[in-house]
């Protein structure tokens, strides 16, 4: 039986280097994204064998519905928008651009650093020891929740998850910063198919994702994994324009943005005082705060990821300069 | 009864890494995508298979999070083709 384990776990860690590897070296980039969504795939299945459904959860809704999608889109977009990769593109065959030998290096060099620091970090920890399990495992009564992972996220370490929060929120500032404009693309004619599969789908994600940010305080699952989710229906609506933003749409995308962070760091100023900390949630109150919290971070997430994909602020660029003119 | 379930599990890694070779050759985009399509189906298979032989009910969270949206890229990929020119 352990045989049959071993050579099954071999055979996936090996899919997992090989399909990186396939990755980063095939000259088609089209080719170089669809075996990315695979690399994700696996690798979801890795973080099953090494028993972290949260993470394979976490990866399997970020990597099968978001990451596609976005890097497809890059891609059209470096095509056929700015044009900027234009040689080939009858046969749908994109030339690798040549990159300078230093920056290559310099990548390499770098790539090798984190490397070296991370195998010295594995090896220079303690070999089998105890861990954090038993602190966490004592603390978990005082928790909310009764998933150790929600319990470590979203209380005893909540610092950083809100950090994580924010660098989300830092990226949709930038993007908006970065590009405005209306999208002009047309509907596409998606016909009868799309039409069965988004009546059946849309409704189920919706679910699906709920009920994952609903789990998440006792079983893997949670606002990251939930908001994923959601996020996907915003991507097929955006796609098949179904919804297409406007202007008037900012005001509520900016409130939607800054939910999560802004009741995260709310429900943490509020919490101390009186002889807490920051982050220090009453016993009584600690499930529905964490619930609170959860619930604003899950909407958040699930809007910034479909504005990011979206890509622009939208409101009518002010000057078309060197966007159109190729 | 595990050996058996551990058995399957390989024989579907392996038809997706055979399965592997229509993305590398190609040679058209959409035949590649269909294959990382086909791919989503067999993870999930896996995934069930898992779920059995790890005793972890969560890991069927993970397989419905596969089959809803292994169609998303799709979508994508059939959207952004037809608006090849915007």
């Amino acid at each position: 039986m352990t045989d049959a384990a071993t050579l099954f776990d071999l055979l996936l860690a090996g899919s997992v280097i090989a399909l990186a590897i396939a990755s980063l070296t095939v000259r088609d980039m089209f080719a170089a994204i669809v075996l990315f969504v695979i690399f994700g795939l696996l690798s979801a299945l890795a973080w099953v064998r090494l028993s972290a459904p949260d993470v394979a959860l976490a990866e399997a809704a970020i990597g099968t519905g978001v990451t596609g999608a976005l890097l497809l889109k890059t891609l059209h977009h470096l095509r056929y928008v700015t044009g900027k990769l234009g040689e080939g593109q009858a046969r749908d065959l994109t030339p690798i651009a040549t990159v300078p030998a230093g920056v290559i290096w310099a990548n390499a060099a770098f790539c090798g650093m984190i490397t070296l620091g991370l195998a010295l970090a594995f090896l220079g920890a303690p070999q089998a020891g105890p861990g954090f399990d038993s602190l966490v495992a004592e603390a978990m009564p005082a928790s909310g929740v009764d998933h150790p992972v929600t319990a470590v996220l979203l209380n005893f370490r909540a610092y950083d998850t809100l950090m994580e929060v924010v660098v989300l929120l830092a990226a949709v500032i930038a993007v908006w910063q970065i590009e405005r404009g209306l999208s002009d693309a047309p509907a596409p004619a998606l016909g009868e198919v799309w039409q069965g599969f988004a009546r059946l789908t849309l409704p189920a994600i919706v679910v699906v994702g709920t009920y994952l940010l609903w789990k998440g305080s006792e079983a893997p699952g949670g606002a990251f994994q939930g908001g994923a989710v959601l996020a996907a229906v915003g991507l097929l609506l955006l796609l098949s324009r179904i919804y297409v933003p406007r202007p008037a749409h900012r005001g509520l995308a900016r409130w939607a943005f800054v939910l999560g962070t802004g009741a995260f760091a709310g429900v943490a100023l509020l919490v101390s005082g009186g002889g807490r900390v920051a982050f220090e949630y009453p016993a009584q109150h600690a499930y529905s705060l964490i619930l609170l919290i959860e619930g604003l971070v899950t909407i958040s997430i699930a809007v910034t990821l479909a504005a990011l994909f979206h890509g622009r602020e939208p409101v009518a660029a002010p000057a078309p300069e060197g966007r159109n003119d190729t | 009864m595990t050996i058996y379930l551990y058995a399957i599990a390989t024989l579907l890694l392996l038809s997706i890494l055979a399965g592997l070779i229509r993305v590398l050759r190609g040679p058209r985009p959409a035949e590649r995508m269909m294959a990382a399509q086909l791919f989503g189906t067999a993870a999930v298979a896996i995934l069930l298979i898992l779920s059995r032989i790890m005793d972890s009910p969560a890991l069927l969270d993970v397989a419905v999070v596969f089959a809803l949206l292994a169609a998303v890229t799709l979508v994508a990929f059939v959207v952004l083709a037809s608006r090849k020119v915007s």
